[in-house]
Order: structure tokens, then C-alpha cells, then sequence
């Protein structure tokens, strides 16, 4: 019975190798193929983007391999290998982070794949790729500029906090950096800025600005890296009798950067103050339009750092501008999509 | 009647083989080759392979666990304790913007790099670090649940929670990159055509398979998964045993950390956070019992090559992610199922029982 089972397997084996091995495929007239290997979609920023350039490229005729790396640089690399195998036209990444970007650039220019990053760049630039980024540190600079004028004001020395990104991502450096040369320019104004370690988790955030928040009771001026964390922003200062809107006393002046729908919100209520903006929709057409080029004119290794310069949404520009932040746009098409 | 009966009689039979998961996977390959031939692509093959040795130093470590009626969560934490603890030892250069509020910073590190940075021995001092460490935390997962009799579960579910902590400390969430090209060769080159990290995954497993087909100690693993109270009876020595698998289980981790993290190329916190489901998953569809004292060396390795390329397959269909994710979910969810078929079906014919 053992040996007509073994008998059999091999068999079975053989029979599906030659079977495999015959069958040949029809050619046809080739598709463009593209691979989307995001890290994750835990914010709306990520989902907006990820809506964005899959049903562009979908529009346009391009297939579209989607690929979640779940935050796992790991998964993200086998998965872009996977698709270099798989032969695709080009590659357009959201990285885990920094140093994971400049590995996945590495494999995709060894095996001459055009590849393009979009909004989190590589930790440097040895190695070539499109890239699209937003002036971070720019933007964040305009935000927290408007924030310190709100600030200059209410003639009182301010306690500032700044919600701190992962630092193994340059934009959450750069906007790190945009708050402290801000606050760096009026010490008469500000004490030593308290920094809460965010991960971009909203858990870590949620449990660390409690913790800071009952150490230091008087922080009067937030600075989020990110919009996504208004939230978790609300869920501390609510209890503290600190959520209030603009004017009243106990306001404590906020602001961020993304432009996400959240933020809008809060602006039109009163309670955030100012928003940096990223172009989200220029920052999707861009790359997608570059890397389309790149494949088109059989670029194997094509190198482009394009940069979107951002703007702050405040109080005051408000009415004029949020035709711009795509978390309005993406708000009023939903609102339309209701009607 | 008869007929019937000989015929469910030989479904059973291939299910108990041996080699089932083997057939699955090579059908599912060949299927999938048909469908998307760029799956036996020279490069596709490679992929599949380098995919392959790290899981399986991993699920190797983590069948000697489940083999003493053990589960070891914080495989992953090791990984990432012990990757960033190498990459401090051996990193050629850091950026003090970013470390300089680490505290190691002017002690281990600094901005010529690690402790032995450029040193000729900076690599092997790195590994064996590594190893010691994988192996203490080892030894404190044996010793809590041989030695305090503590829920495995909740043992490693702590040290996981523990040590992934630690290695964001240690970094302050930072990625050390910079490593020695002697180091990234581990996981990028070979001898020849045989890729380090497949040799590396091969000694595993033949150290696996010493222990547990050529040694005492393999028969008393079996022992303490089986029965327990069995085996104190027998005069096993069960808690050093127990202690052995785990302290197995760490240097598997470590060796897994040091082959993800030369082709990473970098020293990362968070290094296989999301990767515990793939190590069990892959257990689990190699026939490795999570009721402990059933799985082989072979198992593991037909569990992840059928995970590998089914992952592998996944990547070239144009489907949305989450699908991908549902379709891993169900392969693994029937994957357990049919362990506890096989389960119900080794009991009931006493020939095919055991190991």
C-alpha cells in the first residue's frame, strides 16, 4: 500500500509538471501593469491617496496590482520583489519609513523597474526614484507661524507641546523641525517645548499626551504633526475643561498639518486654528504622470524629486482657500455624494 | 458498501500522509504557474526561495515550542530586541540628530558609529550578541513556565509586549542603518547559487532534526507533548526539557532577526511585529499540532513552503488587498481545521498515531 501510494504521488507529480511545462500561453497585446505597495490606510489621508491613484490609473486602462504591507517593511520588500518577477511596467511605493524606501529603491534599480515614492521620501538620496514630497518643514513653518501671531496676542508667556511623529519618517522630522525654528524665533513668548512621542499610533498618542497633559497642566499651544490626532487631542483636553473654541479663555491654540476633513471640521467649529495642507491631488497626478513618462520613454532607473509646496489654511483664509484642502473637497464630494 | 468504505478509507490515508502538504503545495504551484507564468521565472523561484529561510528558521524555533504543549509569542520581540542590539554593535555611522537622545549615545553609540564599528570582528561579535541575548529571553520564558508553572500564552504574550518595548527604547523608534557590507551579504548573497540564508536555515534544520530524531532530548520533547504527567512518571526531567525548547526557540528568532535585518539593511524596533500570525499559520498548515507532542522538521518545511507560495500567488493576482488578507485568513482557518480532522482521524487508527 506504501508503495503504491509513493507510486502514485510521483505520478501525480510528473503528469502536473509535463501538463504545466505544455501549456503556453496566447500572447496579447500587452497592459500596462503597475504596482501600488502601500504601508498602510490608517488615515485619511492614506485612504484619500490610495482612492486617488488607484482609480486614476484604473481610468486610464492601467492594471493595478494593489499590495498592503500592513507596516511591515519586510512584507513590503517581498512584495515588491514579487512584483518585479512578475514583470510590471513600473512601482509606486508608500514606505514604511525612510531606510525600508532606500532598501525597495535598491531592489527595483537592480532589476531596472522605474519606481516612484509617494509623499514619504527615502532617507537620502543615493539611490534614483521619483519622489513626490510636500515641503514639510515649509509648511509647518506657515502653520505654527499663524499659531505664534494667535499666541502673541493673548500677551502671556505660553507653554507649548508639540505631537511628534515617527522620527524614522522625514516628513514627521521635517514638520518637527518647521515648529522649532518658529518657536525658536520668540523665547519671550514661549518656555521649552514639552515633546509627546506619537508613532503615528493613536493609542501611543492617546496614552502619552495624558501622561504629559497631567505633568504639565498649563500647555496652552499644541502643534500635531499630523491631523489625524485631533481625536486623541480632544479625548485629553475635553476632560480638562481645555477643549474650548477660539475666544474663550481657556482656548488652547491648535494646529497641524495634512488638511484632512477632521481639520476643516474643527476649523469651521472654532477649536484648531490653523492647518498646514498638503496637495494631495497634485501629489497623486504628479507622480502618477511622472512615472507613466518614465515607462513610456523606457526609463529604467529615472530619478525626480517633485515638490508640492503645501500652504497653511487659517482662520483668516479659511473662506478663500479650503476650495484647495482636499479634506474639504473630499468632505463636499461626500456631502454631494449623500444628496 | 465496501467500496464506499475503502474509499473513505484512502481519502483518510492521504490525509495522515506524510508528504500531503507537499502535494498541495507543488499542485498549487503548478495551478498557479498556468494562471500567472512569471510564478517559474527564474527570479520568482528566487523570490519564493528567500522568502522561504528566514519564516523557517522561525517556524523551526517555534515547533519545538508547540511540541512541548507550549506557544512562544515573543519570537517576534526577540527578533526585534536582538536586531537592534547587533546593528548598535556594528553600525558604521549615526545620525546624532537623531540619536543623540538615546541613551546610549556617547556610551555605545556615537557618530562614527557603534561600539566596534569598522572592526574586523564586529560582525561575529554582533551575531554572537545577538544569539546570547536570544537565548537569555529563552531561558526566561522556559524558566517562568517550566520553573512557576505559568501559562505559556501568557508568558511570551508578556516578554512580547516586554521586549518590543525595550527595542523601541533602546532606539527611541530609530532604524540603524549604516551595517557593514560583511553583514548584508547574509542576506543578499551565497556561495555559489546556495544563498547564505538558505544555509543557514538548512543547519537549523538539521540541528532540528538531530535533536529530535538522533538524540534523547527529541524523545523526551515528544514525551512532555504528549503526556505530561506521562512523562514526569517515565523520570523525564520535564521542566529542563521544557526549558530547552524555549531557549531553542529564542536562537531560531535570532537567526531569523539576523537574515531579516541583513536584507532590510538595517537594525529595526519593530522588526516582525506583524509577523507571528505567518510563523504559527505556516506551524499549522505543516501539520504541526498546536496540542503539542506532534510535528517534524519536514512539516515545518512543507508548512512554509505551502504558506510561501501561496503569499507568493496572492502578489501576482490583481485582486484588492483585503481580499488578499480574507484569502489568507480562510487557507489558515482550514489549515486548523484540518489539523484537528487529522487529529480525530490518527486517533481512531492507532497505527498512525504519534510522531
Amino acid at each position: 500500500m506504501k508503495k503504491f501510494r509513493s507510486i502514485l504521488i510521483s505520478a501525480l507529480l510528473i503528469s502536473a509538471i509535463i501538463f504545466t511545462c505544455q501549456c503556453t500561453r496566447r500572447p496579447g497585446e500587452k497592459q500596462t501593469v503597475i504596482c501600488f505597495a502601500f504601508q498602510d490606510l490608517e488615515t485619511e489621508y492614506w485612504v484619500a491617496a490610495h482612492k486617488a491613484i488607484t482609480e486614476t490609473l484604473r481610468s486610464r486602462g492601467i492594471m493595478v496590482l494593489e499590495r498592503n504591507g500592513h507596516q511591515d517593511a519586510n512584507r513590503q520588500l517581498e512584495q515588491v520583489r514579487d512584483a518585479i518577477a512578475q514583470d510590471v511596467d513600473g512601482i509606486i511605493i508608500i514606505p514604511q519609513d525612510g531606510e525600508s524606501a532606500l532598501t525597495i529603491i535598491g531592489e527595483a534599480n537592480r532589476a531596472g523597474t522605474p519606481i516612484a515614492v509617494f509623499n514619504r521620501p527615502p532617507a537620502n538620496r543615493s539611490r534614483p526614484a521619483l519622489v513626490v514630497v510636500a515641503d514639510n518643514e515649509k509648511i509647518a513653518e506657515e502653520t505654527v507661524r499663524y499659531m505664534v501671531l494667535a499666541a502673541s496676542k493673548l500677551e502671556r508667556k505660553m507653554k507649548p507641546l508639540i505631537l511628534v511623529g515617527d522620527l524614522g519618517d522625514q516628513n514627521a522630522i521635517a514638520r518637527r523641525q518647521g515648529f522649532y525654528n518658529v518657536i525658536g524665533e520668540r523665547p519671550e513668548i514661549f518656555e521649552k517645548p514639552i515633546e509627546v512621542p506619537t508613532k503615528w499610533d493613536p493609542a501611543t498618542t492617546l496614552a502619552n499626551l495624558e501622561a504629559a497633559m497631567q505633568i504639565n497642566r498649563g500647555v496652552d499651544f499644541i502643534f500635531t504633526s499630523s491631523d489625524f490626532l485631533y481625536p486623541q487631542i480632544r479625548a485629553v483636553l475635553e476632560p480638562l475643561g481645555k477643549w474650548k473654541p477660539i475666544g474663550d479663555k481657556d482656548h488652547v491654540i491648535l494646529g497641524g498639518l495634512d488638511g484632512d476633513s477632521t481639520a476643516y471640521m474643527l476649523m469651521e467649529q472654532g477649536f484648531v486654528d490653523a492647518t498646514g495642507v498638503q496637495d494631495l491631488f497634485f501629489e497623486a497626478h504628479a507622480i502618477m504622470d511622472a512615472l507613466l513618462k518614465a515607462i513610456q520613454d523606457g526609463q529604467k532607473t529615472p530619478e525626480e524629486w517633485i515638490e508640492d509646496p503645501g500652504f497653511a489654511i487659517t482662520q483668516e483664509n479659511m473662506q478663500e482657500k479650503r476650495e484647495d484642502m482636499w479634506g474639504y473637497r473630499v468632505m463636499a464630494g461626500l456631502a454631494e455624494a449623500k444628496k | 458498501m465496501s467500496h464506499l468504505r475503502k474509499r473513505i478509507t484512502t481519502a483518510c490515508g492521504w490525509l495522515l500522509a506524510d508528504h500531503f502538504i507537499l502535494v498541495l503545495t507543488v499542485v498549487f504551484f503548478l495551478v498557479m504557474w498556468r494562471i500567472y507564468p512569471s510564478m517559474g521565472g527564474a527570479r520568482n523561484l528566487a523570490n519564493i526561495s528567500s522568502n522561504m529561510w528566514p519564516l523557517l528558521t522561525l517556524v523551526i524555533g517555534q515547533m519545538f515550542v508547540l511540541l512541548v504543549g507550549g506557544i512562544d509569542l515573543s519570537q517576534t520581540s526577540i527578533m526585534a530586541v536582538t536586531s537592534v542590539t547587533g546593528s548598535m554593535i556594528m553600525t558604521l555611522r549615526l545620525d546624532p540628530a537623531r540619536f543623540q537622545d538615546n541613551p546610549l549615545w556617547g556610551v555605545v553609540l556615537s557618530e562614527s558609529g557603534g561600539l566596534l564599528a569598522g572592526h574586523v570582528l564586529a560582525v561575529p561579535t554582533a551575531v554572537i550578541l545577538m544569539l546570547t541575548i536570544g537565548a537569555c529571553i529563552g531561558l526566561i520564558n522556559g524558566l517562568a513556565v517550566a520553573r512557576l508553572r505559568m501559562p505559556p500564552f501568557m508568558v511570551t504574550l508578556v516578554t512580547m509586549s516586554f521586549f518590543s518595548g525595550f527595542a523601541i527604547y533602546l532606539t527611541r523608534s530609530e532604524n540603524i542603518m549604516h551595517l557593514p557590507e560583511s553583514f548584508i551579504v547574509i542576506g543578499r548573497g551565497g556561495l555559489g547559487p546556495v544563498p547564505y540564508a538558505m544555509m543557514i536555515a538548512f543547519l537549523t534544520a538539521v540541528a532540528a532534526w538531530t535533536i529530535l530524531n538522533r538524540m534523547v532530548l527529541g524523545r523526551w520533547i515528544y514525551a512532555v507533548g504528549i503526556n505530561r504527567k506521562t512523562a514526569v512518571v517515565s523520570g523525564v526531567p520535564c521542566a529542563g526539557v521544557i526549558v530547552a525548547a524555549y531557549v531553542f526557540s529564542g536562537l531560531c528568532a535570532t537567526s531569523a532577526a539576523i537574515l531579516y535585518s541583513a536584507r532590510l539593511e538595517a537594525g529595526r524596533p519593530t522588526l516582525g511585529q506583524h509577523l507571528l500570525l505567518d510563523v504559527i499559520g505556516a506551524a499549522v498548515i505543516g501539520g504541526i499540532s498546536l496540542f503539542g507532542g506532534k510535528g517534524k522538521v519536514r512539516w515545518a518545511v512543507y508548512g512554509v513552503a505551502f504558506f510561501v507560495v501561496l503569499d507568493n500567488s496572492l502578489n501576482k493576482m490583481p485582486l484588492n488587498f483585503y481580499a488578499v488578507d480574507i484569502i489568507k485568513g480562510a487557507v489558515i482557518l482550514m489549515a486548523a481545521v484540518l489539523d484537528v480532522l487529522r487529529n480525530l482521524l490518527s486517533q481512531r487508527s492507532p497505527a498512525r498515531a504519534g510522531a
